[in-house]
């Protein structure tokens, strides 16, 4: 799976000059927790895609990275073991970022 | 989400010019994550063009149907319509702007596909910002003339410098003249072109052109194109000549 570089931290500041992408991220993860517990693994996968596709353009790559696991995961109804592991770790890197 | 649609609608209507030079050209980015979205608008401003944005493919042809944009970014997955639909329909309605698609997609075959259904180049998400803003400038490079060996209407495209001609990514099988013929009909695809303006582009002085040829070499390519599902025809008009049309099944 392709990877950009990682940004210095001069062009993160050019590339989410407001933190809106950070912010963001707390966001999705609210989006994701909250849809995880309704069981609607569709509208799971497409933040995760969206996910998948913005967090390594602005750098977070560990973020981008798990996100692209989670969105290479063929059918998420009968990985509910991956997708549990892949959403904690989805935690531990934004919980990282966030502190 | 924050775009300039509002802005986009008052452009189309103002009929602008997208090209005035590579270095200052008009952008239309489709694209329906808010946050890739105002990056790149950031970005390409940044370099000194003029940007407009839109979140569906329904606005972006809106947007092209009054302003010539000299590049567009579309995503492949918007809301509406698939991205790859997008940029069939673009084609089909002869936006010949290059076309950078940029997905989160990964298979090469999606690549593929994506470039034979009409993008000219292909960036995977995610992408590194100085990558993106090289294929832009590469695209907007290129003058028009070396955008013109591949020609498209609806779900065809000619290639005249590969001497290829291919309806939904499925090359044709073409005799030269019927390639001729083909190409030339595509590249006068709003005009009639009468009979002698096609024995001459496809038989020389010397050539014995016999009093049906042109009907007959018109006849096996009208099969062609009706074989391989080409959503285009050719119409006669009896005393005037031949004209490349759309069929009515292909628009929306």
């Amino acid at each position: 799976m392709p990877r950009a570089p990682s940004p210095t931290p001069a062009e993160l500041a050019v590339l989410d000059p407001d933190g809106g992408f950070r912010q963001r991220l707390s966001d999705n993860l609210d989006a994701i927790t909250r849809l995880q517990a309704a069981g609607d693994l569709e509208a799971i996968r497409v933040v995760i895609h969206q996910l998948a596709g913005a967090a390594g353009t602005f750098g977070f790559t560990e973020i981008g990275d798990i996100a692209l696991q989670i969105d290479a995961l063929d059918d998420l109804s009968q990985r509910p073991t991956d997708l549990a592991r892949l959403v904690a770790a989805l935690h531990r890197a934004i919980a990282k970022k966030s502190a | 989400m924050i775009l300039d649609l509002s802005d986009t609608r008052a452009s189309a209507e103002r009929k602008g010019r997208g090209l005035a030079t590579a270095s200052q050209a008009r952008i239309l980015i489709v694209e329906d994550d808010a946050d890739i979205a105002a990056l790149l608008g950031r970005e390409l401003r940044g370099l000194g063009h003029t940007v407009d944005s839109v979140r569906l493919a329904e606005d972006a042809l809106l947007a092209a149907r009054g302003t010539d944009y000299a590049l567009m970014i579309v995503d492949l997955g918007l809301p509406d319509i698939d991205g790859l639909d997008l940029v069939r329909e673009m084609r089909r309605r002869s936006v010949e702007a290059p076309i950078l698609m940029l997905t989160a997609r990964h298979k090469v075959e999606d690549r593929v596909i994506g470039l034979s259904s009409g993008a000219d180049d292909y960036l995977s998400k995610p992408f590194a910002v100085p990558e993106m803003r090289a294929r832009v400038t590469a695209l907007l490079r290129r003058p028009v003339r070396m955008r013109g060996p591949r020609l498209a209407v609806a779900n065809l495209s000619v290639d005249s410098d590969a001497l290829e001609a291919v309806v939904d990514g499925v090359g044709l099988s073409l005799a030269r003249k019927q390639f001729q013929l083909l190409e030339l009909l595509v590249r006068r695809k709003n005009h009639m072109t009468p009979k002698r303006m096609i024995e001459e582009a496809l038989y020389g002085f010397d050539d014995q052109v016999s009093a049906n040829s042109i009907e007959a070499q018109v006849s096996k390519l009208r099969r062609v194109l009706r074989n391989a599902g080409a959503a285009v025809t050719i119409e006669t008009r009896r005393g005037i000549g031949y004209r490349l049309a759309v069929l009515d099944t292909a628009s929306n």
